[in-house]
């Protein structure tokens, strides 16, 4: 695995968009911003919606994940190529769930749809028809998905990552300074995490840092790279950004992302919880 | 809280047209709009930096090239890119209880 096989940019994607075998996916949080224009070829995923079980706090299961991308006429053999809002960060969450579930040929383009804007590209906002697939998933690859009691053990023997804000990760914050601060949840992090934001991987434009510079920022930080790692962030959507970053660009083995994160760990009764800003 | 409808708040997105509050109430909110000669600037970001530069969220901005943080209180920088090159930067405190107004013209 290398950059080039979980990478493309805006010219890969406006010479190959129309390519047979080549899927366009957008995937946010704020899904009128696809209605209001999007990569043209694009079909729109909503993380929310179509990725979470409507009752239970858990992924859609595996027969719901095979009749969405039927719906949305992706097939097995398709490369996806999926790119978002908030610099990507929903698009790597959907990277991640795509690989869950045993899609192969998944890429993000580099800088999401900042960049493109940024660079004044062109949005449009006719929707593509793409004819219904039988599209087939495996079962859930649990070795990229960390759960609660996994983090617990994980507390002074693996990497444990805390991608968000510097005042979110110290308890100063209970959610990104984007969003009114009204959780119920406890504020803090888990023992013995490193404060690593997800943003110190990314370039102002959105796109990902080189190579060398993740592996520097990682080692300064003092993440041993011999170890396994677990990211979490508030609800698994950062930390899944810099879940590839690890797994995909650096080529780590044993990366997991953690999406129960704090809104689940900060609401466990009993676990223990660290204030400050850390070592 | 009232005067919030927050359609995202489970997640950590950001709607670029969410509802801004025009009350603070026990936030530190931090609010503006973005234009160029005196149009809204509506294909864009705000940036939001800490005392130490570090980058902590970012919004797109409305339609009406407007943007809201609730940040915690203290000294914030506000970053705005757009198309062209276009970036500004404005300082900002935040404080419990207030909207703090930033105008950017670009």
């Amino acid at each position: 695995m290398s950059r080039s096989d979980v990478l493309v940019d805006a010219d890969w994607v406006e010479a190959h968009r129309d390519d047979p075998g080549i899927v366009l996916v957008e995937v946010d949080e704020d899904t009128s911003a696809y209605d209001k224009g999007h990569i043209r070829g694009a079909v729109k995923i909503d993380w929310k919606k179509d990725l979470q079980d409507p009752v239970r706090r858990d992924f859609v299961d595996r027969a719901g994940f095979e009749a969405l991308l039927s719906e949305r006429g992706i097939s097995n053999d398709d490369t996806v190529v999926l790119y978002g809002g908030n610099n990507n960060w929903f698009a790597a969450y959907a990277y991640w769930y795509f690989k869950l579930y045993g899609h192969h040929n998944v890429k993000l383009l580099d800088g999401g749809r900042k960049k493109w804007e940024l660079d004044s590209r062109e949005l449009v906002t006719d929707v593509p028809a793409r004819a219904a697939t039988h599209y087939k998933a495996q079962d859930q690859d649990t070795s990229i998905r960390a759960f609660r009691d996994e983090v617990v053990a994980a507390i002074g023997a693996k990497n444990l990552i805390d991608v968000r804000s510097p005042d979110e990760f110290a308890g100063r914050l209970l959610a990104p300074a984007h969003l009114p601060q009204e959780q119920a949840q406890r504020g803090g992090h888990v023992p013995t995490a490193r404060n690593i934001p997800w943003s110190k991987a990314a370039e102002e434009d959105g796109t990902f840092k080189s190579d060398d510079a993740l592996r520097t920022l990682y080692s300064d930080a003092g993440v041993d790279f011999s170890n396994d790692t677990i990211a979490y962030c508030r609800i698994g959507e950062r930390s899944a950004h810099t879940w590839f970053v690890f797994h995909e660009l650096l080529g780590q083995p044993n990366v997991k992302n953690y999406d129960g994160s704090w809104t689940e760990y900060g609401s466990l009764v009993g676990v223990p919880i660290e204030l400050g800003d850390g070592a | 809280m009232t005067g919030v409808t927050q359609s995202a708040a489970g997640g950590c997105g950001a709607p670029a047209d969410a509802a801004r509050v025009t009350s603070a109430g026990n936030q530190a909110v931090v609010q503006g709009t973005v234009t160029k000669s005196g149009s809204p600037v509506s294909t864009g970001y705000a940036r939001l930096l800490n005392a130490g530069g570090e980058f902590v969220a970012e919004v797109p901005l409305g339609a009406d090239g407007g943007f809201q943080f609730f940040a915690a209180p203290g000294d914030w920088t506000l970053r705005v890119l757009a198309p062209g090159g276009i970036r500004a930067e404005h300082p900002v405190t935040a404080a419990i209880g207030e909207i703090s107004r930033v105008e950017v013209a670009v």
